[in-house]
């Protein structure tokens, strides 16, 4: 296929950043279109990392290291458009509250969590103690939840907190090497997260606690998204996206883009908004 | 654009030799689609995060894309470990800075580019009390701190044989004591 920039036809796609552009690939079901993926931006100078969708305004965001920025664009085929610009060193994972109509952001160098407005505005840092290498970010919009991961080699761990920064505390740090990628289910209540460093795919519903391995000898995921019964991850050594039957702990299929290099952050982009609300949403 | 009949309608892909090229339908923009390992751009002109170098020699000779130079003191889970074009290092870990992270952060010391971390940079923890302006930092090579007058050891913590009172922050004083009623 030609990797050319186009709009984003309708059904439920992944996006994937892969350094200097935004991939999509359509979905079937569960299944890769493969044939079908594309560009769907073209950002040659850029090395893009974390990648979020908005299913409100069918918006794609992603951060950006060489220039360190947030940008936005419409998946339909609009122009990018830079929302943050100032104070950012190392912005990687990126997450939206679709019914509050915010952003997170988690930045590596400056070690902080900040929260904003999707057009920018009304920016504040909701985290900015206790992180040494933060980078994945999830929200749970229904419950008004947050879930980051910090790589630290020394004491990796993945937290949650609400949306404010309030209530913060460690749900894992037992047994987690890299944790690069993290991703929330809403319908099984599943925080999954992929690790380069233990190999593993797992997953924990965060208020009962219980955690089970999903699939082990996995070679270097880097982001995560789940969709249905399955997790897709991208990984560093296959420069591919690999999916994951998340009920048989096999893997199911693989795309491998065209051009060879490291694939970054990955989403799901649903059709369809999840129906719900939060406190955000309504004050 | 094939579609249009004429003789130049198909050109030579602006790209490194081998690299396949595609038009951009809305901006009739040409991108090189496969450029080699550790390049990229449109015309194949940068270096891949991870990477640094000019491969067209844009700003300069041609320095074709190598794996960032951070003498090991960068973590390879890190993005963003080194400038694409200049290679000056930016995620430089274990107490180490500089372009190559091939130094000692302030107020550490020792030897960066040691193969042991245990070797590598360690803090100074100069004494406040024994430091000339309570400065936290220290010779990089032997990680002595600046002792104010009289005072010894490499963080300034205790005072030179034969004089006392470190916790007055100005130095110690000579004990001068009898040489007649003392034992040292």
């Amino acid at each position: 296929p030609r990797p050319d920039v186009d709009a984003l036809p309708p059904g439920t796609h992944l996006l994937f950043a892969q350094s200097g552009r935004i991939d999509h690939v359509p979905l079937e079901g569960y299944d890769m279109k493969k044939k079908d993926a594309k560009a769907v931006l073209h950002l040659p100078e850029k090395v893009i990392i974390g990648v979020a969708y908005d299913c409100v305004d069918k918006m794609v965001y992603w951060t950006e290291i060489t220039s360190p920025s947030i940008s936005r664009a419409s998946i339909q085929g609009g122009e990018p458009t830079a929302v943050i610009r100032s104070d950012l060193e190392s912005p990687e994972g990126i997450a939206i509250d679709h019914l509050g109509r915010t952003m997170f952001w988690t930045d590596s160098l400056k070690d902080r969590i900040e929260v904003a407005s999707l057009d920018g505005t009304q920016r504040r840092v909701i985290i900015d103690s206790d992180l040494v290498n933060p980078r994945a970010i999830i929200t749970d919009p229904p419950h008004g939840n947050l879930y980051w991961a910090d790589w630290n080699r020394e004491a990796p761990k993945i937290e949650t907190s609400y949306m404010d920064g309030s209530n913060r505390r460690v749900l894992i740090k037992d047994n987690l090497g890299l944790p690069n990628g993290l991703t929330y289910d809403s319908p099984s209540s599943l925080l999954c997260w992929a690790d380069a460093g233990t190999h593993k795919v797992e997953c924990m519903n965060p208020s009962r606690g219980d955690r089970s391995e999903v699939m082990e000898g996995i070679r270097y995921p880097f982001g995560v998204t789940s969709y249905g019964k399955n997790i897709y991850y991208t990984d560093w050594q296959r420069d591919s996206v690999v999916a994951v039957d998340r009920y048989s702990g096999k893997e199911s299929d693989e795309m491998q883009p065209q051009k060879r290099t490291k694939l970054y952050g990955i989403t799901t982009a649903y059709s369809q908004c999840p129906s719900g609300q939060n406190y955000c949403s309504v004050n | 654009d094939p579609t249009r009949g004429t003789s130049d309608d198909c050109q030579p892909c602006p790209c490194p030799t081998g690299v396949t090229c595609a038009v951009v339908p809305k901006s009739k923009e040409v991108v090189c689609t496969n450029c080699p390992v550790g390049t990229t751009g449109k015309r194949c002109e940068l270096c891949d995060d991870g990477y640094f170098g000019d491969p067209l020699g844009q700003n300069g000779p041609v320095r074709a894309c190598h794996i960032c130079k951070c003498s090991d003191n960068i973590d390879p889970n890190a993005v963003g470990n080194c400038n694409r074009e200049t290679g000056e290092c930016l995620k430089c870990i274990y107490n180490t800075a500089g372009f190559f992270c091939d130094r000692c952060q302030e107020g550490f010391y020792g030897n960066a580019l040691a193969p042991n971390v245990a070797d590598k940079c360690k803090a100074c923890s100069c004494s406040p009390l024994g430091t000339v302006g309570k400065q936290s930092s220290c010779s990089q090579v032997t990680g002595q701190c600046q002792c104010l007058p009289n005072v010894a050891e490499r963080n300034c913590s205790a005072c030179q044989p034969g004089f006392f009172n470190l916790q007055s922050g100005n130095g110690c004083e000579r004990c001068d004591c009898n040489p007649i009623g003392s034992n040292n």
